[in-house]
């Protein structure tokens, strides 16, 4: 591999960060609260626990198979043929993250601010500047990704901001809702925590000890779960829980009642820095998409692949037209990205840790 | 070729702005106060202000010309569409700054005219809401003295509200705000209350709501204990001029004007075995001595029977604010979001519509003088 190909540990945290943090901050504390009730920030943590199971197993395969990207250590492990067929799966279970990432941003985007722009031209202008940003190194992503993490702390204080008006008592009574409904809250947690998969590709590029990887993915996912429950617990004492059930993006909403001097609508800036954590959530995911794409069809750059997997998506994510439509969508594709993104790579692991034992054992007699 | 691209490229930067989405100002009207009455068939009438700035000779003041427009219809959006059609551009309520409900319209479900502005994703939700005794319309269709000159209705409507939230005559609300307490099964909320007078309009007290309707009103100087009772710590100016003694002819001379420098409030929900409730507002003031005509308050004890005095005369205005709102059955403090947090079980016994008028309800003023101007 090329040396101006790899990158630095604190590039693959902001990688995994800017992964995480995309479409799912607008609507999460909504989603949680349908069935977790005010306990939704406890399903969040929970979650955020969940994942590091996964994180485990894409780090121990990434470990095991060194310098290579998922797409290249599927056939050792399972086998040439059902490696390719799985390989062609993954993709497509990436192009349909793809396509859900465009058509939420669509949806909340053209509910919030653009009523009249046609939807295809919503979704081609991210689509097309991410597929530019994705036509060149990991590094190169890499950097992008960090200039624009300060970002973040806009979006904090924006949030925080909202504790001028709050009700600390809407979060009362504490676990009201018992362990179980907690429990059934993780899984709608589990879905907008997703991005730290991404790893599955950029770890290929990592360079450094395998030790302090590990590291830099889990406190990656530790400062994204903090940072979403942060966001769902001040929603939760900002709305009532009687209002909360009627208000579909309730960042936005609680910002869009704040005013400051020389700003009038906070919520239109705060979509505007969103628009950035959704192209960088997008950028990863194409690039990941490309990569199968290359590795699939042999091609010698991803480069190639790029305008076409940009052009498919934003093809595929501008068919649903309503709201029914896109709940639909985005309900299908969070479950299948569920398994595929979270539950796969253990199995993964744990094929591979199993062929190696036999492998051992044969030699060995 | 190079320069051909760029040159190309930079060109190009020119379409990026899209034409689909844009508002612009010349073919706007903006609506700056908005009021709502219920009229006589159940219809909703919406008045609009739309302040015009007249274009004077060079150097001139720009003078402001209110216009004010009706329109009916059956529901709050209907008649902006109605309003919109007597109109010659596109009203534009998203820099709408106050919305005034006629006292007929507030006494009737306040949600469903509000309706309309929580779900536009364009509406100004920072825009401050008032009850107007009498109708909506007279309010804003009124010429006022000081919206003569160069402030717009809408402006002066806001301004007014705004100086009395800083007097904490009446509480800090918006759109927004009123809306979780709003649906909140365990807490109510107040607004400021207009009345036009003459040449002006004065904000005069407090119009007290349960649930969705306005149920009463809080004249006043009572205002500021209210607010005072809400928990609110400090502000600018929360001035109060108390009668402590009855004893000088000179009416003035049994007075004191007090400014509160810092509240705290210590707020207590109980339930007792049997389940009563009882609730306990506990006022701790820190207070400046602005008026005492009196004088003499040199010696400590002096300033201790004032405090007394003071804290006599407090708490008893304290309990008959917290007895009236008993008495609307307007939980404006939140006792019932209390027993909802800290008391679950009880609380999902109990019927809190019929069990709040009866509950131990009391509060007491405690008031230290921490200064007496610049003479003693």
């Amino acid at each position: 591999m090329n040396n101006s190909h790899t990158i630095t540990h604190r590039q693959l945290f902001f990688i995994i960060v800017q992964s995480q943090i995309g479409v799912g901050v607008l609507s999460l504390p909504y989603t949680l609260f349908a069935k977790a009730k005010t306990d939704g920030w406890m399903s969040l943590l929970l979650a955020g626990l969940f994942i590091q199971i996964s994180i485990l197993a894409i780090w121990k395969l990434c470990e095991m198979y060194p310098k290579q990207t998922i797409f290249d250590f599927m056939p050792k492990i399972v086998g040439t043929k059902l490696g390719v067929i799985l390989n062609t799966l993954f993709v497509l279970h990436l192009f349909s993250v793809c396509v859900v990432l465009l058509i939420l941003y669509n949806s909340i985007v053209s509910k919030w601010i653009f009523f009249q722009t046609p939807r295809l031209v919503v979704i081609s202008i991210l689509a097309f500047t991410c597929v530019y940003c994705i036509t060149c190194t990991a590094r190169e992503i890499a950097r992008f990704l960090m200039l624009v993490s300060p970002l973040l702390l806009v979006l904090f204080i924006f949030v925080a901001y909202a504790y001028t008006d709050v009700h600390l008592l809407y979060a009362f009574p504490v676990g009201a809702t018992g362990i179980k409904t907690i429990l059934s809250g993780s899984t709608d947690a589990l879905i907008s925590l997703l991005g730290f998969d991404t790893a599955l590709v950029f770890l290929a590029y990592t360079q450094g000890k395998s030790n302090s990887k590990l590291k830099v993915i889990s406190y990656a996912s530790l400062c994204v779960t903090l940072f979403y429950c942060f966001v769902t617990f001040t929603t939760y004492i900002f709305f009532n829980p009687v209002e909360i059930v009627i208000v579909p993006e309730p960042v936005l909403y609680m910002l869009k009642a704040f005013s400051f001097k020389i700003l009038e609508r906070t919520d239109l800036i705060f979509l505007s820095i969103w628009i950035v954590f959704v192209t960088t959530s997008l950028i990863s995911y194409l690039f990941f998409t490309a990569k199968g794409v290359q590795s699939l069809f042999k091609l010698k750059h991803h480069k190639t692949a790029a305008p076409y997997v940009g052009v498919i998506c934003a093809l595929i994510a501008s068919i649903p037209a309503s709201k029914i439509d896109v709940q639909l969508w985005s309900k299908l594709i969070g479950m299948s990205a569920l398994c595929c993104s979270a539950l796969f790579p253990i199995f993964l692991l744990l094929i591979a840790v199993i062929r190696k034992k036999k492998e051992k054992g044969a030699v060995s007699t | 070729m190079r320069k051909a691209t760029l040159l190309s490229l930079f060109s190009s930067l020119f379409l990026l702005s899209g034409c689909w989405d844009q508002t612009q100002l010349n073919e706007t009207k903006l609506v700056r106060a908005a009021g709502f009455d219920y009229i006589k068939n159940g219809k909703i009438k919406n008045t609009a202000s739309v302040p015009q700035s007249i274009n004077t000779e060079a150097g001139g003041v720009g003078q402001v010309n209110n216009q004010v427009f009706y329109a009916v219809g059956n529901t709050a959006r209907q008649s902006r569409i109605k309003l919109d059609r007597k109109i010659s551009e596109q009203v534009d309520a998203s820099k709408n700054l106050i919305v005034i409900l006629g006292e007929n319209a507030a006494e009737h479900d306040i949600y469903h005219i509000l309706d309309v502005f929580y779900r536009d994703p364009k509406s100004a939700l920072n825009a401050r809401i008032a009850v107007a005794k009498g109708k909506a319309s007279d309010v804003i269709s009124s010429k006022f003295e000081e919206t003569e000159t160069t402030v717009g209705i809408g402006q002066y409507l806001n301004e007014s509200v705004r100086s009395a939230e800083k007097a904490s005559i009446v509480p800090t609300e918006n759109i927004q705000t009123i809306c979780p307490v709003m649906f909140d099964p365990g807490q109510d909320f107040g607004l400021p209350y207009l009345v036009p007078e003459k040449n002006d309009v004065s904000v005069n007290g407090i119009a007290i709501f349960h649930g969705y309707k306005m149920v009463g009103k809080i004249y006043g100087a009572q205002g500021v204990m209210y607010t005072l009772l809400t928990g609110k710590q400090k502000h600018l100016s929360m001035s109060l001029t108390k009668k402590i003694t009855d004893k000088h002819k000179d009416r003035i001379l049994n007075y004191v004007s007090i400014k509160v420098k810092k509240n705290k409030r210590t707020f207590n929900v109980n339930v007792s075995p049997d389940d009563k409730i009882s609730a306990h507002i506990k006022l701790d003031m820190k207070v400046v001595i602005t008026e005492y005509p009196r004088d003499n308050l040199t010696t400590k004890k002096k300033i201790q029977n004032i405090e007394k005095a003071l804290s006599k005369r407090l708490t008893k205005d304290a309990n008959t604010i917290l007895h009236d709102l008993q008495d609307m059955n307007s939980d404006a403090f939140g006792v019932g979001r209390k027993l909802i947090a800290f008391h679950n079980p009880t609380w999902k016994k109990l019927d809190w519509n019929k069990e709040y008028p009866n509950i131990d309800y009391t509060a007491s003023v405690n008031v230290k003088v921490i200064g007496h101007g610049i003479i003693e």
